[in-house]
This record gives structure tokens, sequence and C-alpha cells, in this order.
């Protein structure tokens, strides 16, 4: 078994898991609100004002949980030189092609990729960047009257435009997440049923070759650097 | 054999019929002359009996002589009989009351003058007994020295709802006894000790009222709250659909400074002006016997459905050229989405409402000049709730309606990338798992 993550990374990992799924519920019974399990959730949670503060704060923990990990990664890669593995490049791009062609049969092998794949990239682009629209346009909705004082200038209905697009970003995120994550987390048949490396950190040398291969390369060298 | 039983057959039939007969031929005898329309003393006194009247009444087993003691078949008509004197009445009907012991011994009335005579009914059938006296101007002089009038328009009572009624139906207390004197401190309490009355009959409406602020106020020994009569009068009672203005102006007397500004409004003086018939009253909101405090919670919660009987009633608002979407534009805004869950839970923390941007009893139009006066109030408005609210801040709130390019661009632009974005990205990824799992399932 080889270490992939560390310790932290899967409490942040679990931490983040619970807090979005209490914002989905929250969330839900919010948009959902004609919907008798709606008026049941709000009722069980002590109230509309009892369950938007609960909403609130888990906003709170998402964003704090979201500069926390930009901070850190930041600050690694600059100072204590951690490969910018997250980074978005060309191969990603030829990659995802390459294995469109190898669903399709046109070539006998898929893409090789390096620590991550451009499936999770695009995910983890996915959360930051929905992340951040989340804690603004949140925010926005929590303090409506100190956006005009911050930003005279801006036209009114940004308030209500950040309504829409908490809304639908959160439908997004929720969707991408059902479907997407949960597929290559648990019923893909290569980690069925359950990839376990998000409980113990740890991957298997075999999942490595299949799936990183370059990353696997790199590791079994002499001058492997550093691991994150 | 056979004109023995006939004999006796005409012997039995005379015996039985001809007292009858006599009896009946009495009667018959005055009614030769006065059942006649012609029959006049002087020019100004009819003398007609009519027998069908005088059947109906409560007299009608006394002969005409039981009272018109002083005829005498050889000398009538040449010899006038005496006329008909309270005394004759007294024979049989013992004067007890205190009331018609000095109204008899003060003279000028007479029995009948109020009992009436031929068609004379029991009291509690006749109308005509109780307006003998309170048709004519009269007061009561009430505990604090002032007077009351208990006169009653008999007119007026003609022409109204209760035209069929009789005085003891409301007044009850008056029926089967003698006039009994009454005592009351002032004329409200009059009032107060009459208003019981009404709920014999709508007692719907009076458990109504049990439930409103002007009960309870009266409760709380506010004796100036409004009673039955105080807003639908007591003799000249109308039905409370009538009119809508006279429905409204009743609430005037009270609340004069809100039906001032109502006047002003854009219900009000469609009222006033053009008497509008679909404007809403006072207790078309208010209601008119469940009037609720309308400065709580429950009051306040219920605003957007009030509004939303008219202005979520399509032919209504079309006739108008307004739209209704204005509830529902509400309603899935934040306001209204607070609403109905303060709603489920009664909570007394208050959300913007209707009236809380359009005003309260001084709504005014949202078309033409009025649009930009009540935009330029919005932001006084908002500030109510968000007290550091700034200039831009009101037009967080788009209005009425949907989001499109002109009004809202933003928002439209949002929604339409949304409307897109969503499916192409959920689409897609479950292509590639599809994708994912036919090749693996190919690969084995």
């Amino acid at each position: 078994m080889i270490v992939r993550l560390h310790r932290l990374r899967l409490v942040e990992h679990w931490v983040f898991a619970a807090v979005f799924t209490m914002l989905v519920v929250t969330g839900l019974a919010q948009r959902f609100h004609t919907q008798a399990w709606a008026q049941w959730t709000v009722n069980a949670l002590g109230g509309i004002d009892t369950m938007r503060a609960v909403h609130r704060s888990g906003g709170i923990v998402c964003t704090l949980l979201l500069a926390q990990h930009l901070l850190v990664g930041i600050c690694g890669i600059l100072f204590l030189h951690w490969r910018p593995s997250m980074m978005i490049n060309k191969k990603d791009f030829t990659d995802a092609i390459h294995n469109l062609r190898y669903y399709f049969g046109k070539t006998p092998t898929p893409a090789r990729c390096d620590r991550y794949d451009y499936k999770q990239k695009f995910e983890y682009w996915g959360v930051v960047f929905g992340g951040l629209l989340m804690a603004a346009t949140g925010l926005i909705l929590w303090f409506p009257t100190l956006v005009f004082k911050l930003a005279p200038f801006l036209p009114g209905q940004v308030i209500a435009a950040a309504r829409v697009a908490h809304s639908n970003e959160s439908m997004l995120a929720l969707l991408v997440i059902v479907t997407w994550h949960i597929y290559n987390a648990v019923f893909s048949p290569e980690v069925f049923p359950l990839d376990t490396t998000i409980f113990t950190g740890k991957i298997s040398r075999e999942r490595m070759l299949h799936e990183h291969p370059l990353e696997l390369e790199r590791l079994e060298q002499p001058s492997s650097d550093e691991l994150r | 054999m056979g004109w023995v039983v006939r004999g006796w057959c005409i012997i039995i039939c005379l015996w039985v019929c001809v007292p009858g007969m006599v009896m009946a031929e009495q009667e018959h005898a005055c009614l030769t002359c006065h059942a006649n329309k012609d029959i006049w003393d002087g020019a100004s006194k009819q003398l007609l009996v009519d027998k069908d009247i005088f059947e109906s009444s409560v007299h009608a087993v006394l002969e005409c002589t039981a009272c018109h003691r002083s005829v005498e078949g050889s000398r009538h008509p040449a010899e006038k009989p005496a006329p008909i004197t309270s005394q004759i009445c007294t024979d049989c009907h013992a004067v007890t009351g205190k009331l018609h012991r000095d109204r008899l011994a003060k003279g000028g009335l007479t029995c009948i003058d109020c009992h009436g005579s031929h068609g004379i009914q029991p009291i509690a059938k006749q109308q005509e007994t109780c307006l003998g006296c309170h048709a004519h101007e009269m007061n009561m002089k009430l505990d604090d020295g002032s007077f009351a009038s208990v006169k009653v328009d008999a007119q007026a009572m003609k022409g109204s709802v209760h035209a069929g009624l009789r005085c003891v139906d409301c007044h009850f207390g008056y029926s089967s006894k003698d006039h009994p004197q009454r005592h009351f401190k002032n004329k409200r309490e009059l009032t107060l000790t009459m208003t019981d009355t009404c709920q014999r009959c709508h007692y719907d409406k009076y458990s109504q009222t049990l439930e409103s602020i002007h009960f309870n106020m009266n409760r709380k020994g506010n004796d100036k709250t409004p009673l039955c009569v105080d807003c639908h009068g007591s003799h000249a009672i109308q039905s409370g659909r009538a009119e809508k203005l006279v429905s409204a102006r009743r609430c005037q007397n009270c609340h004069a400074d809100i039906y001032a500004a109502y006047t002003t409004s854009v219900h009000g003086e469609a009222l006033v002006s053009d008497h509008n018939q679909d404007v809403p009253i006072c207790s078309d909101c208010h209601t008119a016997h469940t009037i609720k405090d309308p400065n709580k919670a429950e009051f306040r919660n219920n605003v957007p459905e009030m509004c939303g009987n008219c202005h979520a009633d399509e032919k209504l608002m079309k006739k108008y050229g307004l739209t209704t979407a204005v509830l529902t534009s509400y309603l899935e805004d934040f306001h209204g989405v607070t609403l109905s869950f303060y709603k489920d839970e009664k909570a007394l923390r208050h959300i913007a409402v209707c009236t809380d941007c359009h005003g309260i009893h001084d709504i005014t139009p949202t078309k033409g000049d009025h649009a930009v006066l009540l935009k330029n109030n919005l932001l006084t408005r908002c500030q109510k709730c968000h007290p550091d609210a700034t200039a831009n801040f009101p037009d967080s709130w788009i209005s009425h309606y949907e989001p499109d390019l002109q009004r809202a661009p933003l928002v439209y632009l949002v929604i339409v990338f949304y409307k897109f974005f969503i499916p192409f990205m959920i689409v897609g990824l479950i292509l590639q798992i599809f994708l994912h799992l036919w090749r693996y399932a190919v690969n084995r």
C-alpha cells in the first residue's frame, strides 16, 4: 500500500462532507418551501429562523474550510516546494480526448495520468470555484445592505441575481456529487464496493499502476522528493 | 209512520238552528248597515266594520253590544250611541301597571287609541300597540339627568330589513307583562342592555364578534367600542351588503383619521368618486364581525392572502389592467418564503408584507406618476427593517415582474445560464459514466 493522502486531508474531506450534507438539507428545505417534507424539516429544526442560523453557520464553516485549504495549498507550493499537482495543464485536455477515444475503442490503452487525473481535477476545481461562488452569494444574501455600503456602484439586482445563482449553483453541486462523485467513489467498477483511500489515506500499488502510473514511476525513482 | 219521522226531523233541526240563527241575526242586523263602505257619521268618521278583520280579532266571540252597550235596536240609528270609553275595556281588563294607570289618569288617550278597536289582537301580535305612544316625540329620563328619545320612526321601520318583525321580537321584555319601567344610568347603558337582543336571531354573527378586538375591549371596560346597533342602526336597519360607501362610513364614526387616509388611496378614491363596488372597504380586509387586532402577527401574516383575494383574481384584475403575478412573485421571493414559514410557526417576528411597501390605508396606484413616488418612498420603507439600507438597496427587489433583459438583465442571464449549464453538465457526466461502464464491460 502506498500513502496517498495526509491525515489532515481526510479530516478535511469528512468535515466538508458533513457540513455539505447539512447545508443541502437546510438549503433544499428553503428552495422547495412549498413541499410538505420541506415544512417538516423546517419545523424539526426549530423554525425557519433557527434553520437559517444553522444554514449560515454551516456556510461559515465551509467558507473557512475552503479558505484554509487554499491558504495551505498556496503556502505549501510557495514555501514547502509542494508539487502543484492540482494545476490544470495541456495534458489534461489531451488525456480527456485520449480516454474518449479509448472508450470508443479507437486506442487500445487509457491515458497515463499523473497524481490527479483530469476527472479529479475537474471535480476539485468545481468544488473550489463552486464553493467560492456559494460563499460570495451566501454572504451577499446574508448581508444585503452591506453590499451597497461597500460597493455603492453595484445595481440593486445583484441581490436577486445572487439568490438565483446561490440556488442554482447548489443544485448543480448536489447533482454532480450524487452522480459523478458517488459513482467514482462507490459504484465505479475500479473501486466497487468502496474507494477506501478517503478512510485510510492509502492506495494499492495495483490501482496506482492503473490510475496514476506517472506518479508511481516518479515515486519509485530514488529521487522522489515530496509526498502529501 | 213516515210523517212522524219527518216531523221529528224538522223539530230537531229547528231546535238546533234557531238559537244560532237568532244570535247571528243580531250581528247581521248591525252589519246590514255597517258592512257598507258608504256609511259615514258626517264627513270625517267612517262607520264601516270589516267583518273579516273583526272575526280574526281576539274579540270575535263578543257581540257588538258587549262594547257598544248604549245601542238599542228601536232607537238606533236615530239616537247616536255613547262613545267607547276606557271604562268599557277596564270592566274586563284590570289595569295593574303604573304606566297604564298614569296614562289613563292623564286622560286624552283611551285604550283603543293604542290597542285598536274591531281588529284588536293580543298585544304581542300588534305593532300599533307600541307605536300608539312611540310614534310620537317622547323622551325617557335617564339617571344622569339626560334624556333619550324613545320615538320610533315607523316609516323607517317599515322600510328596514326588519319590517316583518314585531316590536316585541327585539324588545322581548315588554311582551307578556305590563310595560315595565326601566332605569338606565345613561344612554350607552340603554344600548348595552339592548344589544343582547340581536344574538337571538343572529347568533353566528354574535359568536364571530366574541373573537373581535371590539368585543375584547368592551370586556375590559371600554363601553365606547361598537355594538351591533352602532354600525347597523336600530329601527332603520339595512342589509349589511347594501352599498359599500355606506358600509365604509360606519367605521368613520370612530376611525375618522383612517377613513380620511383611505379616501385618498387608490381604493378609497374609486369608492368615493366613482362608487366603484370592486374596491375593498374596511370590512373586506378587517372583516365585519371577527375584526382582529391588526397589530398582531396573526393579522399581518395574512395580509398577502388578503390582498390576493382580489389581486390574484384573474378576471377582476383584467378589468383594471393589473397583473395577478403580484402574489406569486411575492410568495416566491425571500420575504414571501419567510412569511409562509412564519405563518406555520405562528411566529411573532415581522417580515415585509404588501402593506409595508404599498402603504396600509393610503395605498397609492402603481402606475404613472405614482410609480415614481412609490419608488422614492421605497427606501424609507426598506429602512424600517434594514436601517442601514442605501440608495441602490430597494432595487434588490426586482418588482413583481419575471426578470427579463430590460428590467433585470443580470438576474435573467444568471437564470438562463443555469438553465443550460446544469443539464449540460449532468447529462455530460452521466454519459461519461456510461461510456466508462461500457468500456469496462467490453474489456472483460
